[in-house]
């Protein structure tokens, strides 16, 4: 499907999550047009993250739709992995592969999925490698590159799909203060490419600067969504109001 | 006068005499041919169970399977290994004429198995769940996920275990020799019961596991450290 920009790629209808009694996710609805930067903020333990991993099935919904592309990937019928090679993630915890090199990284899924020859999918590691600043490392093991480095070439992984849309799950919480700083960049840097971006963050700065939408989640519900500059100058929630006050 | 002999005659009595040390050959033969397809047996039937298992674990599916391979597990780890073996040549092929050695095999890579699903499980569960969900959210499938990611990973984890349990299983064969078989261990006793002489047989055959048992553990420290590579 070709999808222009201002057209909805992520449909979200009345999605629920319930683990046992706890309900996570409580009707939540909302869209993701392509070329949007979507910033989800909230407390801890307020359904941000389930509600990212459920837009790639990482968390089954027990309730309502995700429509991506037009498909309805909640749909049992559905090859889940198919739509997933179209939805790149990127983790808290980066989730690279520590006995792959880092060009092997990028370079496994393209391969597997037979979308790209060995020679190709190598090509493409090094120009993603060049793109984010680590050409040098392409030979390395992960363990043995910084935080920062490891987030961005877990972005890079991401990227070697071509994906049409990318998902972050606080992808900046995990890293140590000094080094925060290039992966949002990277991250900015990628939204100025017109990618579609949903990020779950605490970082209120990159919310405000990069994204085109701001989303506040509380208790598995929207609680308010905006423009960034009104989201944060003048919100209505009152729970929003008091978690602003505190992180801001 | 027999413990009288000096060594050099002893040797010559307990393994050149009457060429005895032929026992010693087969015996050592057969420990080898049993023990190499045993760990055959065993790996293969282990890496089934365990996928079995932990598939089943993550995904729900494989009810039937699963219930299959824990009574499996149950049962062979819950009796000696030695009546297996007996259970095997006079219950379950007792009507039938079988070659020894391939009854043994059966019975010691029935028993590994069980084993060695458990080491592998556990090395699949020692694997953090993101380098699972990292696969998955590449559009990789269950299959692939295991294979390419989770796999090489847990085998590295486990090789030690996985290294002690062909140990322990070369070891177990020596009760072999309880379905009639001439194994390394029978080999010596063979000796032993004709020339009435104990601690030259005895201790030959001693020092030959040891030697099988620490080249096995200078291999598998070669493979470790080639695993190893990847970290600083």
């Amino acid at each position: 499907m070709n999808v222009k920009d201002g057209d909805v790629l992520i449909d979200v209808q009345g999605l629920k999550k319930h683990f046992g009694d706890n309900q996570v996710l409580d009707g939540i609805t909302t869209q993701i047009r392509k070329g949007e930067v979507v910033a989800i903020i909230g407390p801890s333990g307020c359904g941000k993250s389930t509600f990212l991993r459920s837009l790639n099935l990482l968390e089954v919904p027990t309730g309502g739709k995700i429509l991506f592309e037009g498909t309805d990937i909640t749909d049992k019928s559905v090859n889940v992995d198919k739509m997933r090679q179209k939805i790149g993630m990127v983790f808290q915890q980066f989730n690279l592969f520590p006995h792959l090199t880092i060009r092997k990284n990028i370079m496994l899924a393209p391969v597997k999925l037979k979308l790209m020859t060995e020679e190709q999918a190598s090509k493409r590691a090094e120009e993603l490698l060049a793109r984010i600043g680590l050409p040098e490392k392409a030979d390395q093991y992960p363990d043995m590159l910084s935080g920062g480095q490891k987030q961005r070439v877990a972005i890079a992984r991401a990227l070697a799909m071509n994906p049409d849309v990318m998902l972050f799950d606080e992808p900046t919480s995990a890293l140590d203060p000094e080094m925060v700083g290039e992966v949002l960049e990277l991250m900015k840097e990628l939204a100025d490419t017109g990618m579609t971006m949903v990020v779950v963050t605490h970082e209120m700065g990159f919310a405000r600067e990069v994204a085109t939408r701001a989303i506040f989640i509380d208790e598995g519900k929207i609680m308010e969504e905006n423009k960034p500059a009104e989201f944060f100058a003048s919100p209505k929630n009152p729970r929003l109001k008091d978690f602003l006050s505190k992180v801001l | 006068m027999v413990n009288r002999l000096s060594f050099i005659d002893s040797f010559k009595l307990n393994f050149i005499d009457a060429s005895r040390w032929q026992y010693i050959l087969t015996g050592l033969r057969n420990t080898l041919v049993i023990s190499l397809f045993a760990v055959i047996v065993g790996v293969v039937l282990g890496f089934l169970v365990a996928i079995i298992r932990s598939t089943h674990d993550k995904t729900g599916k494989l009810k039937l399977l699963n219930l299959v391979a824990k009574v499996y597990l149950t049962v062979v780890r819950g009796t000696p290994v030695m009546v297996q073996l007996l259970i095997v040549y006079y219950v379950i092929f007792a009507a039938v004429d079988i070659n020894k050695v391939l009854v043994a095999i059966l019975a010691f890579g029935i028993n590994s198995g069980a084993y060695v699903a458990e080491i592998v499980r556990s090395g699949i569960m020692s694997i953090d769940q993101g380098q699972f969900e990292a696969g998955r959210s590449l559009g990789l499938n269950y299959r692939q996920t295991m294979v390419s990611i989770i796999m090489p990973q847990a085998f590295k984890n486990i090789l030690p275990a996985l290294a002690n349990e062909f140990i322990v299983l070369l070891k177990e064969t020596s009760i072999s020799g309880y379905i009639g078989l001439t194994d390394l261990t029978r080999g010596g006793d063979i000796i032993r019961s004709q020339t009435y002489s104990a601690l030259l047989p005895l201790v030959g055959v001693a020092v030959i596991y040891l030697i099988m048992v620490c080249f096995l553990s200078y291999l598998v420290g070669k493979l470790e450290r080639r695993l190893r590579r990847n970290e600083r």
